[in-house]
């Protein structure tokens, strides 16, 4: 651990052994609410902005993406988070993670967090896979020699042989997501942050993904999970959060929540969503 | 229970606390290294031709503009020449580091939405590969010096005070292109016209002494005008530069610094859900 610690001030990190114990806090999230201004256009341009002047067109939309959320993650717990696009859930790992900050409430964070947002490997594609490993793990506060030492262990979770030399630009989408979560989860954080990266694998990546998961499960590390594949997280979450519209709206046992989702997805509404919104 | 080893709150408006901001920066350094390595390596300047090309380019440029030079102005002599050359090897780096810094924060956009560091690290790094970029061209121009039998002389050493404040501008600069190109994505097409317009303004294709009474306003407005003109005096003509035009290029380079990264940093929490 004293190695670990030698970096004072960087966010992620990464811990070869974890020191929690189960059940002990990883994440508070207290009153959280994110509101932000967004641009409309898909490139705001000076050109746009000229032209709409006088003419009183919006060029920005205020988003409401998190509302009053509560959650406590402990060590030891695999929580699922699910809900219909746009439920605000790739916002509230973002803001775990540190990406963005939050408009109201608090979180702590009790640990060194790994995200893989999204697929955050291979921010460069013109660059090979290595560099960009070296690169997203420099920039999330690790050190050369850390790197290092899990490059291997990387190139061999990922299975991507000779390629991992390649530009990233002619990866398949497969082997980009196994590069990203080979990052994420060799470098052992204590806790992990996966959104939506396991759908792209093929079925054998997959499982080897999930037993990696479980691993660091009962190795006491958090895991959160956000993902649309329900059976996947029926099978390896000990916790469901539902969102919906930025708020937290049933957190449970995975078999009730998932249920409950589901039967509202069904439905289009539910009792628990009608008494807020 | 241990204390949380991080907390997230709501920020306030302008800047983040600046101590643990340059903490975190610091700590960062070698992917600043690594990053300008690799985007080297990945334009081929690691290998021999890729280096040939790096001396290349700027001896065919500045061949071109002394045709243009001599077409124009009439004949010419040794001197010019090396004036030419050196200015323009300090111009580009400032153009480079604007060039690669325009676009470092929107081609960084998987990086920013995935991990949390200190956004400044791109646009610097822009400016580092620039400046890599540079020390070959400066090798060529000491090859022209030397070939042209121009006298050394110890006032040449000015240069490296010089070099700095160009240094810090081009960082200034980089860093506040950078954040407006998150805003206004068309910035980027406008910059080559902006590097052309600010290369006529400059003091490369003619001497800063031969400008004319009536443009001197231009001289004002230009804060490479008093770095390009004491580079020349340095390391051409191997005289000490005027002092008041060492402190005007600084305090350029200081002012641009202030306020670019002021707005860079009060603005960067913001990238994220920008880009």
């Amino acid at each position: 651990m004293a190695l670990t610690f030698s970096y004072q001030g960087s966010v992620n990190l990464p811990s070869a052994s974890n020191s929690h114990k189960t059940n002990e806090i990883a994440v508070s999230v207290r009153g959280l609410g994110l509101t932000y201004t967004t641009v409309i256009d898909r490139r705001p341009t000076f050109k746009a902005r000229v032209k709409s002047l006088g003419r009183g067109l919006k060029q920005t939309r205020i988003i409401r993406a998190l509302d009053d959320v509560n959650i406590d993650i402990e060590y030891g717990q695999v929580l699922g988070v699910i809900g219909v696009n746009g439920a605000g859930k790739s916002s509230m790992m973002r803001v775990i993670a540190g990406i963005i900050p939050p408009s109201q409430g608090r979180i702590e964070v009790f640990g060194s967090v790994s995200t893989l947002l999204a697929l955050g490997v291979g921010f460069n594609p013109s660059m090979s896979g290595r560099d960009n490993v070296f690169l997203g793990g420099l920039a999330a506060g690790m050190s050369r020699q850390e790197i290092e030492s899990h490059f291997q262990e990387i190139a061999d979770f990922s299975e991507l042989g000779e390629a991992i030399d390649a530009p990233m630009r002619t990866y398949s989408s497969g082997m980009f997501s196994r590069l990203a979560f080979s990052v994420a989860a060799t470098v052992r954080p204590d806790i992990l942050i996966v959104d939506e990266a396991l759908s792209t694998g093929d079925a054998k990546f997959k499982q080897k993904s999930l037993n990696r998961i479980k691993e660091l499960r009962s190795d006491d590390r958090a895991l959160i999970l956000v993902s649309h594949a329900m059976a996947t997280l029926r099978d390896v979450c000990n916790d469901i959060a539902w969102l919906h519209k930025g708020k937290l709206v049933q957190r449970g046992a995975p078999d009730a929540t998932i249920d409950a989702y589901q039967e509202f997805l069904q439905l289009g509404k539910s009792a628990a969503i009608d008494e807020d919104v | 229970m241990s204390a949380p080893l991080r907390v997230y709150e709501p920020f306030k408006a302008g800047l983040p606390p600046l101590i643990p901001y340059w903490k975190s920066l610091f700590s960062r350094r070698t992917f600043i290294s690594e990053y300008s390595r690799s985007e080297l390596r990945e334009q081929h300047f690691d290998s021999v031709f890729g280096q040939l090309w790096l001396v290349l380019n700027p001896l065919l440029l500045s061949g071109v503009y002394f045709l243009l030079i001599v077409i124009i102005g009439g004949a010419s002599d040794g001197a010019r020449y090396a004036h030419l050359t050196a200015t323009l090897f300090l111009f580009y780096l400032v153009a480079n580091s604007l060039t690669g810094g325009v676009k470092s924060i929107t081609a960084g956009q998987r990086l920013i939405l995935n991990t949390a560091f200190p956004r400044i690290m791109l646009p610097i790094s822009a400016v580092v590969i620039a400046v890599f970029k540079f020390f070959p061209t400066l090798i060529i121009f000491f090859i022209i010096r030397i070939v042209l039998g121009l006298p050394f002389s110890w006032q040449m050493l000015w240069a490296i005070p010089i070099f700095f404040i160009t240094l810090l501008l081009a960082l200034a600069l980089a860093i506040t292109i950078s954040c407006i190109n998150v805003y206004f994505r068309d910035i980027s097409s406008f910059l080559p016209y902006l590097t052309r317009t600010l290369l006529y303004l400059s003091p490369i294709l003619y001497e800063a002494s031969a400008l004319k009474p009536q443009l001197k306003a231009l001289e004002a407005l230009n804060p490479l005008f008093p770095i390009l003109d004491s580079w020349s005096q340095a390391l051409v003509h191997g005289i000490a530069p005027q002092s008041s035009s060492l402190l005007t290029g600084l305090a350029w380079a200081f002012g641009v610094f202030l306020i670019g990264t002021y707005f860079f940093l009060s603005r960067e929490r913001e990238f994220a859900v920008r880009l």
